[in-house]
């Protein structure tokens, strides 16, 4: 049991995906509840592996390995370190949540929930495949969930938003895909092993190439595939100018897709930089990181601030916060230093959290108004106290009050940028104003005031939603707290990966 | 081995086989009435062909007929790859609404000798040969493209591919003459030797080699010998453009590979291939460009199509410029990928073409209206099939697309050719949209009320779903296929 | 001699090729092709005389291939000519982009 536990986290989901498609597609409740109990194992497992990760060592742990096309050397290779222990124990925590989040689908409800369980394996994979084809099929394999549960169950611009999500990350991946194939045959013996290709990283060469731009910006190989597999992810995080598809996405998805959206994909970016570019491509980062992750990060951070601030429409306006505060995550780990560095990850984490939290709270206003129109409510904490209680939770949490979980890893991420980037950091600091900005904003039209007549007769949140958005409330105080449940996760092997860069730093 | 007529009888069975049929079946439309009997006996041929064939395998490559005729596993598989599209056509044709209005009888002939003429081209070892089996290859198409009756587009379409093929096909011979006076011979063997000698002009070398090309290329519709499959594609019956687009690709495929490599390149250290006496540099750009044009061009012309047999036939085009990038990186995995992409793009390809039969047997339309909302019309399975096939010729994982892309352009980044290989992606990403409308239209838009429910042809289905298991079985697990396809890689070397 | 017949052979060949290009009428057109093919049919035989018999038998494929290229040619214009009443490729225009 123990040995295959990656897997089973996996491909349980896969297996309730096929169960559910032999299910009559008339029997709407059992096939959500089916699908509720495949989310389970993955959970529990999430759970006992947290408790018996072993937080000392660097290397990969719960390992398991099978030639898979022994031709190429591809093998399905699947492990985890702190880097993505803890990115996996988000994605089974929110895909269970977001199950019940869905409980209200009632169109197509078996294809719907066969997507969602396809789309949970897919992300699972993609943090654990420490094997570059697996990790291409599994990220790949996210894609065509994503793009019809978007595209069928989304809201009215669904199609379009579906087919430019699409569009955006398959250009990310092809050059991905390229970048990868070229490490593979640049590595002698050729390989598509990760850790293998991280030990080999002083192969990749850096010295630069004969061909135009190249020449003139003095990149060799090792910027120019490190550039490849950033344009990959950078779609992803959202970074600046590839963000666009962002907003689109979040808006037309229904609620638990854009949980998963800002939860999880986005995540998937910034975990790449980490796992792939920084230890594969240390000289690359070194030379790369100030422009492509400080400053881009900066600029994200107050460019995705200020676009939410200019939002009507409550979901758009968490869709650019997100942009803004994985601005963070690129900052932070472009500081490598052990405060930066886990900063950004635990911001990865909290940001997963809260905005899962925003993004179910805008949800279970529009179930009951039919709209997200910011200036269309007033007033709401007086019809909804409860639910305004848990909104409040969260916008504390993403402004970074103190006690909440993103103070913790915002102070870590500008205390770790401050010693390299002082006025990046500056800016970044800036960024937190504007994010109290339109979060007090956002929280005065709609929570206070004198109450929207319209909406006297508002249901309170109900005992579904309350079990979806009361265990991330709880994540967000422990974690505020006590930092450490998560820190000691990450610190060895993020450290591990930080000495990688340092090494090369100038 | 080199064998005189008789003695390659005993190695010739297949066709042998085939060639019986087609005899039979020519017999058997004079006497019988029922035709569609013949469509059984045809598939029953087909497969005991098959059968005969794979039998095959394991002899001592040799030549047979004076060194016309090469028997190696290179010219067996493609013969596999042949009857494999001439089962999968004869069965569509089955369920086909449209094959039903024409000559059954005549139908059935001409479509086994089109295979049979494939046979030639993919074992030919002569330039007599190949011009031979490329002609009744031509001729044949031009029958079934003109076949179905009191059908304007289909007579249109006919005369276009006529006209085309016979500009195409002297275009080569006349290049081939050249190759013949400068060689001396006509026979590879003689060939390569004189090329290795460095005989004759280099520019008129390098003319006639570009004529030859020209003829080649028109079978596997590279860009700018394209101009026929379009047209050709929305005026046949559709049974037989799905056999056209996979079984006329890979016999272009086979008869390009057998003249370029065999003949004329020389096998050196590791796999790698060295084209003799031909200006190296300027064939490796030319080829390159080529690739890049025909890919660019098929994706950008199938983004506004309507028809969606006309946006496979832009679509095939495009394939046929990746398929293209095997042929640059002149080694033996350039070639591997090329006849592993071939084996992958029977499958698909197959498949989205019995799809779009389906759909025209059920509502006798082939434009993108006619699929809006299939997925709930009564044709879901159809439409799942469709969207994996779609997905698979994109090249998302875990389809088999997929791999046959990703070899294709493992074998072009370890030559080096990074540009193309950013090209050929970025190609990717364009034809996701075109593939995708369609997708969107089955799953995403509301049929509209004058859309009827969509009955499945029943005797299609089985096919269907055997090549969507397939096209996903060899996306999660392809080392099999692989395997076959290097074992395949064996030459008739000179 | 050779010069002569390869030049004549190139003359016949850039005019077939010419005449498709140009002439608007499926059966002109289709001549043009036989032109080119009589243009190989000459270039193989005057490098016959030089190197080898195998272009002589080469010939009298092509020009075998030519009759049944013919024959079929013949029967789609025929019936192209039934649905149009007209021989002119202009007015075929139900496929295209």
């Amino acid at each position: 049991m123990t040995e295959h536990v990656l897997s089973y986290m996996v491909f349980f989901p896969l297996a309730g995906m096929l169960i559910v498609l032999c299910l009559p597609s008339d029997r709407h409740d059992l096939i959500r509840w089916v699908s509720a109990a495949a989310t389970v194992p993955p959970l529990l497992l999430g759970i006992w592996l947290y408790a018996n990760f072993d937080t000392t060592t660097t290397g990969m742990q719960f390992v398991e390995r099978a030639a898979w096309i022994p031709a190429f050397n591809i093998e399905y290779y699947v492990g985890v370190d702190g880097l993505s222990v803890s990115m996996v124990l988000l994605t089974a925590l929110l895909s269970f949540l977001c199950i019940f989040a869905s409980w209200n689908i009632d169109k197509g409800v078996k294809g719907y929930f066969a997507l969602f369980l396809l789309l949970d394996t897919g992300m699972t994979g993609v943090f654990v495949a420490l094997d570059f084809v697996l990790f291409y099929v599994f990220w790949e394999v996210m894609l065509l969930p994503m793009y019809f549960l978007i595209g069928i169950w989304g809201g009215p611009r669904k199609e379009y938003a579906a087919i430019k999500f699409f569009l955006y990350t398959l250009l990310g991946s092809v050059l991905m895909l390229v970048a990868i194939l070229a490490l593979y045959f640049y590595s002698e013996p050729n390989t598509f092993d990760m850790t293998k290709l991280m030990d080999r990283s002083s192969l990749f060469s850096t010295e630069p190439l004969g061909m135009w731009p190249f020449n003139v910006w003095g990149w060799g190989f090792q910027h120019v595939v490190w550039m490849a597999l950033f344009i990959g992810f950078a779609i992803k995080i959202p970074a600046f100018p590839f963000h666009t598809w962002l907003p689109d996405a979040h808006v037309e998805a229904p609620t638990a897709i854009s949980v998963i959206l800002a939860g999880i994909l986005l995540k998937m970016g910034t975990y790449g930089i980490l796992r792939i570019n920084y230890p594969m491509l240390p000289e690359a980062t070194a030379d790369l990181a100030f422009w492509f992750l400080a400053a881009l990060g900066a600029w994200n951070i107050i460019y995705g601030g200020l676009c939410a601030m200019a939002q009507t429409d409550m979901k758009k306006l968490v869709a650019y916060s997100s942009v803004s505060h994985m601005g963070y995550v690129m900052l932070g780990m472009a500081a490598f230093n052990t405060q930066g560095i886990n900063g950004a990850v635990l911001q990865m984490f909290n940001h997963g959290t809260i905005t899962a939290m925003l993004f179910l709270l805008v949800g279970v206003i529009y179930d009951r108004a039919h709209h997200r129109d910011i200036d269309g409510f007033g007033g709401l904490a007086s019809i909804m106290p409860v639910y305004a209680g848990f909104t409040a939770l969260a916008f504390f949490a993403s402004m970074g009050l103190p006690g909440l979980s993103g103070f913790v890893s915002e102070v870590l991420v500008l205390l770790g940028a401050w010693p390299k980037y002082h006025a990046l950091t500056i800016v970044a600091a800036l960024g937190i104003v504007i994010t109290a900005g339109y979060m007090l904003w956002m929280m005065q039209r709609v929570y206070l005031g004198p109450p929207n007549e319209k909406y006297r007769s508002l249901p309170e949140i109900n005992g579904r939603e309350i079990f979806t958005l009361f265990p991330l409330g709880v994540i967000v105080v422990i974690v505020g707290v006590y930092p450490r449940v998560v820190l000691d996760l990450l610190q060895a092997s993020l450290n591990n990966i930080n000495q990688m860069v340092i090494a090369h730093l100038s | 081995m080199d064998l005189g007529n008789v003695a390659s009888l005993s190695l010739f069975y297949p066709e042998i086989v085939l060639a019986g049929t087609i005899l039979v079946l020519t017999i058997l439309d004079l006497v019988v009435a029922n035709k569609r009997a013949m469509a059984y006996l045809g598939l029953a041929g087909c497969l005991v062909a098959l059968g005969a064939t794979v039998d095959l395998y394991g002899t001592e490559p040799t030549l047979l007929f004076h060194r016309m005729v090469a028997l190696d596993n290179f010219s067996l598989f493609f013969k596999v790859v042949t009857l494999a599209a001439l089962v999968g056509a004869i069965w569509m044709s089955i369920g086909s609404g449209e094959v039903r209005q024409v000559h059954l009888g005549e139908y059935y002939i001409v479509l086994l000798t089109c295979g049979f003429g494939m046979f030639f081209m993919a074992s030919a070892n002569n330039l007599l040969m190949a011009y031979l089996g490329l002609e009744l290859v031509s001729l044949t198409s031009y029958i079934l493209t003109g076949m179905l009756p009191h059908n304007r587009r289909s007579a249109e379409a006919a005369l276009k591919y006529l006209i085309y093929g016979g500009v195409a096909s002297g275009t080569m011979i006349y290049g081939m003459s050249w190759v013949f006076g400068m060689a001396g011979s006509l026979d590879y063997a003689t060939i390569n030797a004189a090329m290795a000698e460095g005989g004759g002009n280099q520019i008129a070398l390098f003319m006639a080699f570009v004529f030859i090309l020209a003829g080649f290329g028109y079978k596997m519709a590279f860009a700018p010998f394209h101009m026929w499959s379009p047209d050709v594609y929305q005026g046949a019956p559709t049974p037989f453009t799905g056999f056209l687009s996979v079984a006329s690709n890979a016999a272009g495929v086979a008869i390009l590979i057998r003249f370029f490599y065999p003949a004329v390149s020389t096998l050196g250290q590791e796999g790698a291939w060295a084209f003799q006496a031909l200006p190296a540099l300027q064939w490796t750009d030319l080829l390159v460009a080529l690739s890049i044009i025909t890919m660019t061009w098929g994706n950008l012309s199938a983004l506004n199509q309507r028809n969606v047999k006309r946006l496979l036939a832009y679509s095939g085009i495009a394939h046929a410029g990746y398929i293209m990038m095997g042929l640059v990186v002149l080694n033996n995995d350039g070639l591997n990928a090329m006849l592993f992409y071939v084996v992958v793009y029977l499958i698909m390809n197959l498949g989205a073409f019995l799809v779009v039969m389906i759909v025209a047997n059920a509502t006798g339309r082939e434009d993108m209206d006619a699929y809006r909302g299939l997925a709930w019309r009564g044709a879901a399975f159809p439409a799942v099939c469709m969207m994996v096939f779609l997905a698979s010729l994109t090249g998302l994982p875990p389809m088999a697309g997929f791999i046959g892309k990703l070899l294709l352009v493992a074998a072009i980044i370890e030559g080096q050719f990074y540009v193309l290989a950013v090209v050929a992606m970025i190609n990717t990403v364009v034809s996701l949209y075109y593939y995708w409308r369609i997708v969107k239209t089955m799953f995403l838009d509301e049929p509209a009320p004058e859309d009827g429910p969509v009955a499945a042809t029943a005797s299609a289905m089985p096919l269907l779903g055997a090549l969507m298991v397939l096209t996903i079985v060899l996306g999660v697990y392809w080392a099999p296929l692989l395997d076959y396809t290097t074992g395949s890689l064996g030459f008739f070397m000179p | 001699m050779l010069t002569e017949a390869l030049t004549t052979s190139a003359l016949l060949f850039v005019i077939g090729t010419f005449g498709v290009l140009v002439r608007r009428n499926a059966i002109i057109m289709f001549l043009c092709i036989e032109l080119q093919l009589n243009a190989v049919n000459l270039a193989l035989v005057a490098f016959s005389r030089y190197v080898g018999v195998e272009g002589q038998v080469f010939v009298f494929f092509v020009m075998t291939v030519a009759a049944a290229e013919a024959a079929v040619g013949l029967a789609i214009i025929i019936s192209i000519f039934r649905h149009y009443r007209t021989v002119n490729v202009d007015n075929f225009n139900l496929l295209k982009w």
